[in-house]
Order: structure tokens, then C-alpha cells, then sequence
């Protein structure tokens, strides 16, 4: 029997500065939580967002920031001969937010 | 209820099926060679002397309440349903000798407190995990009356109701109960051969009929009672919904639950990290975006959610599995079956936390110092349980008293 996940995850997520912050998350399915870090629209960070509800990302090279909080929705186990999985993926459960450096 | 009866704490056993490896989660080796140390790295605990999966965060923050036990292991044979029967009956039996689960022993000698079943086991009972139908998940000789109640429906579920507990819909109380009537005139004739399974036959009956008609038990199961953001603490999952669950059920009056984490280690995301390509294929991604942080959610809130409700004394919460995996990862990456050493753990209850009872050596291959076998921790489990194992017997097969299981109690955990 395949595990169940009920309703559809959602979160708020807010900029101070460049520290970042998210509310709870509703109907948490429980699984991976982390912040997709983004500069210049290439990923360069994804950290753990489950132990703390603020991060601050460490880099200041110049550019252009977006972050967005992500949830790991399972599908099913199947993976690709490179061992990455086919269908299961992170989706994108908050707003996005957006800071300049230099 | 006789009020030895009514002193016996309560268990809540969580089982992961398919069985994590302990060098990548309770038993981490970082100073190990690569081939054995694994992908994930250890993260410190609120106690100074441990270390766990960086997977498992919320734990790290709790681990004054748990006490590990390193060094498990038993020497037959490597199957899933070896540790299962193991950890869930204390004994490796066979097909003409089946033992009891552990909450069929504390129903049989205990009862139930209320309506509720003694025993339930949570979200369904154990299926195919490759070598026969023994689990150690029935009551065995004990009879059918203390057969553990399964739920067979999915919590997580929008549309969850409990099969068992919703009558037909043209089936009243009152139709329920006259049901009821008729079947007692039918048993007080069959009663008169007085044949055991006659009275084991009653107890089903009753327990039936009482989940049926009492409103208290149905409400017992019905999550909607919760609010969301307990819901969510647990995981909007099967597994977290389960754990929230046996709370609820333990809170209302069963003694013991057990939660299956997964029915079967085939063609799903679970513990049995094989990466065999094929129906076996968990790997270090399913650990690391899956399965770890959903046991680490639902096993936390589980912990809070006992403790704020002043539960927590009340109730042993056992984590358990079948066996380890092997300390040296497989030519694909994964683990495979190795019961010569693993962890699980307790807390709750009388156990003592915040401490680690025995240790594997260098790589995880073996008990280093302090080895443990299965029965010691069911004997623990009952001890913590406020059981005594010396006065305390069951009847056997045949009727004979015998003990509830033939070990001791590890001492350093009380």
C-alpha cells in the first residue's frame, strides 16, 4: 500500500532584509522541506528549511536573488538509470521572494 | 478492572518495515572508510554524547527522551519475517508453533479498558515482504478474542472511515442490537459442547458488537477531532496519521498499538534500501527526501503530543525493526540484510533517557560491548510497561501458565 498525502501544501513566505522566513506549513505532507536558493535564475543553494522557519543565505556575490520554499511530493519510487526519480519532484509550496546584492 | 490491571502502562510500537540501516541513521560511523560510512553525516543531539542522522533534526532535539540500544542483533536467519517475528512476539517460531504478538499477550492477561480493542495495529497488518505469511502479528494460541484489531483503511485518506465500525446503511442500533439478542441464544446452545473456541468465538463477538455500537469507540478513530495544525504537525501522511492515531486510541483507552510503517518493501519508497534497480529499488533518496524526515516529523510530534497530554509517563513508545543493514554498501549503492547488528530504540513510560545502550565496532558489523537480543527488548518493553515478569504469567499452549517471554529486562534502561 502506497502512503497517502492528503490535501495541498502551502506556505507564506517573507524578506527582511535578506533573511527570509515562512510560516507554518499547512497540510505538510512530512516530507524533504527546503528553500531553493536562485541567482541570476540558475539554483545555487538548497538548504534544509525544516529545523528553523528563518534562513539567511550566506553568499554575497552580486546579483540577482529569488527564493521559494519547496516540498518533496512522492509519486512513486521509480528512478532513471542515473538513480534520479522520474515522477516523485520537489514542487513549489509559497510565494517567491527577491532580493538585489550590488 | 482490578487495580494492578488498571497500573499497566500503555505501548505505542512504531515498526519500520523493511528495515533502516543503522550506519546511516542511529549508529553512524564517520571515521568508517567510504564503502561503509555512507552518504549522510552525523548531526550532534541535546545529548552531548550522541550523534544521529543529520536527516533526523527534530529527534536530535528530543534525545534526552530516548534511549538507543545500539547492539542488537540476532544469529538466524535474514529474512524480514525473521526480525518480524523477533521483535513483534520475542520468539523465531515456526509454522506448528506460532507465538503471539506482544499485544495479544497484554490483552489476554490485561483485557481491554473500555470498549476499545486491546490491541490495534495501525493503518493495516503486514503483507508480502517475501518469505511467507508469518509476521507475528496474530494472537496465536491465545484465541481469537485477542486477535489485534487492524484498521485496514488509510487515515490519510479524505474519504478515511473505519470499514469495520460503519454498519450498512439499513443496519440501526437497534437492528444491530437485536442481532446481538439472536446470536446469544445461538451461542448459549453451542455453549453447552463448552469448547474453547466457543468461548473465543464469544469474546469476537462481543468485541465486535461493542466497536459497533459504541459511540465513544467510533469517535476514538475519527481524526476530525483534531485540529489542522495538529494534523500537520503529525505529517499529512499515512504513516504521521497513523501515529496521531494511536494517540487518540491510547488516549481513549487501548493498551496497545502498533503502527506499520509500510505493509510491504516491494515496488514503494520504504526502509529495504537494496537499490536493486528493480522492485527492491530504495536508495539514499528515498531515505534523505522521504522516509527520514516523515519519521522524524510524525515521531516527534508523536513524543510533544504524549507529553503536553501528560501521556508520555504512561505510555513506552518502542521503535523497532526487523534487523540491520549491511556496514559495507553494495556495488549500487544500496545495503542489504544484516541482523548481526542494529539499532532501535524506547522512551516514554519508566525508561531512562538521553542515554545509548551498547555499541557496535568500528564499521557497525557487531555488538562491540553490551550485545542484545530481540526478547530483551520485548522483555523491556513489558518491564516498562510496569509488568512484572517474574509474578506475571499467560496461559500457554495447552492452558499451562508460562512466562510472557523467556529474557530479562535491560537494567540501565529504568
Amino acid at each position: 500500500m502506497e502512503q497517502k498525502f492528503e490535501g495541498t501544501p502551502q506556505a507564506e513566505i517573507r524578506l527582511e532584509g535578506r533573511r527570509v522566513t515562512r510560516t507554518d506549513v499547512t497540510h505538510d505532507w512530512g516530507s524533504q522541506l527546503r528553500w531553493e536558493v536562485k541567482r541570476n535564475g540558475q539554483v545555487i543553494a538548497t538548504p534544509n528549511a525544516r529545523l528553523d522557519a528563518s534562513y539567511e543565505h550566506p553568499e554575497a556575490v552580486a546579483g540577482d536573488y529569488e527564493i521559494v520554499l519547496q516540498l518533496f511530493k512522492y509519486v512513486n519510487y521509480q528512478k532513471d538509470k542515473n538513480g534520479e526519480y522520474t515522477a516523485s519532484k520537489f514542487i513549489e509550496i509559497s510565494n517567491k521572494v527577491a532580493y538585489k546584492v550590488g | 478492572m482490578n487495580e494492578s490491571r488498571a497500573k499497566i502502562r500503555n505501548c505505542i510500537t512504531i515498526f519500520l518495515v523493511g528495515s533502516p540501516g543503522h550506519v546511516d541513521t542511529w549508529d553512524m560511523k564517520p571515521d568508517a572508510p567510504d564503502d561503509v560510512r555512507g552518504k549522510f553525516r552525523p548531526i550532534s543531539t541535546n545529548v552531548s554524547s550522541v550523534q544521529i542522522c543529520e536527516h533526523f533534526p527534530l529527534m536530535a532535539r528530543m534525545m534526552d527522551r530516548v534511549a538507543l540500544i545500539r547492539s542488537l542483533n540476532y544469529n538466524t536467519g535474514a529474512s524480514h519475517e525473521n526480525g518480524q517475528r523477533w521483535m513483534m512476539t520475542g520468539h523465531d517460531f515456526s509454522p506448528n508453533n506460532v507465538q503471539p504478538h506482544i499485544g495479544s499477550v497484554v490483552s489476554r492477561v490485561f483485557g481491554p479498558k473500555g470498549d476499545l480493542p486491546a490491541s490495534i495495529i495501525l493503518p493495516g497488518k503486514i503483507g508480502n515482504t517475501g518469505a511467507g505469511p508469518f509476521h507475528g502479528q496474530t494472537a496465536a494460541f491465545l484465541g481469537s478474542g485477542h486477535e489485534p484489531f487492524f484498521l485496514g483503511s488509510d487515515p490519510a485518506s479524505a474519504d478515511f472511515k473505519v470499514a469495520d465500525l460503519a454498519p450498512p446503511a439499513n443496519h440501526s442500533e437497534p437492528r444491530i442490537s437485536a442481532r446481538r439478542d439472536l446470536l446469544g441464544q445461538l451461542d448459549a446452545l453451542q455453549r453447552r459442547a463448552d469448547s474453547k473456541s466457543a468461548q473465543d468465538l464469544d469474546a469476537s463477538y462481543a468485541r465486535a458488537f461493542n466497536l459497533l455500537t459504541s459511540s465513544q469507540t467510533r469517535m476514538a478513530f475519527e481524526l476530525k477531532h483534531e485540529s489542522d495544525k495538529l494534523r500537520d504537525r503529525y505529517g499529512r501522511n499515512t504513516f504521521g496519521q497513523s501515529c496521531l492515531m494511536a494517540r487518540r486510541l491510547i488516549e481513549a483507552g487501548s493498551r496497545f498499538i502498533t503502527v506499520n510503517h509500510f505493509d510491504t518493501v516491494f515496488n514503494l519508497s520504504c526502509w529495504d534500501m537494496h537499490a536493486d534497480g528493480g522492485g527492491l529499488n530504495n536508495t539514499y533518496l528515498d531515505y534523505e527526501r522521504l522516509l527520514c524526515p516523515q519519521f522524524d516529523i510524525a515521531f516527534t510530534a508523536l513524543i510533544e503530543d504524549l507529553e503536553q497530554r501528560g501521556l508520555l509517563q504512561e505510555t513506552v513508545v518502542a521503535v523497532l525493526s526487523e534487523m540491520g543493514r549491511t556496514p559495507k554498501l553494495n556495488p549500487r549503492g544500496g545495503r542489504d540484510h544484516y541482523p548481526p547488528a542494529w539499532t532501535n530504540f524506547l522512551c516514554g513510560g519508566n525508561i531512562r533517557g538521553g542515554q545509548v545502550i551498547g555499541s557496535t565496532d568500528k564499521i557497525g558489523a557487531a555488538p562491540h560491548d553490551y550485545p542484545v537480543e530481540p526478547p530483551r527488548v520485548l522483555a523491556s518493553i513489558y518491564h516498562g510497561m510496569g509488568i512484572d515478569l517474574e509474578t506475571t504469567m499467560m496461559p500457554g499452549p495447552g492452558g499451562r501458565p508460562v512466562r510472557f517471554i523467556e529474557a530479562e529486562p535491560i537494567p540501565e534502561l529504568f
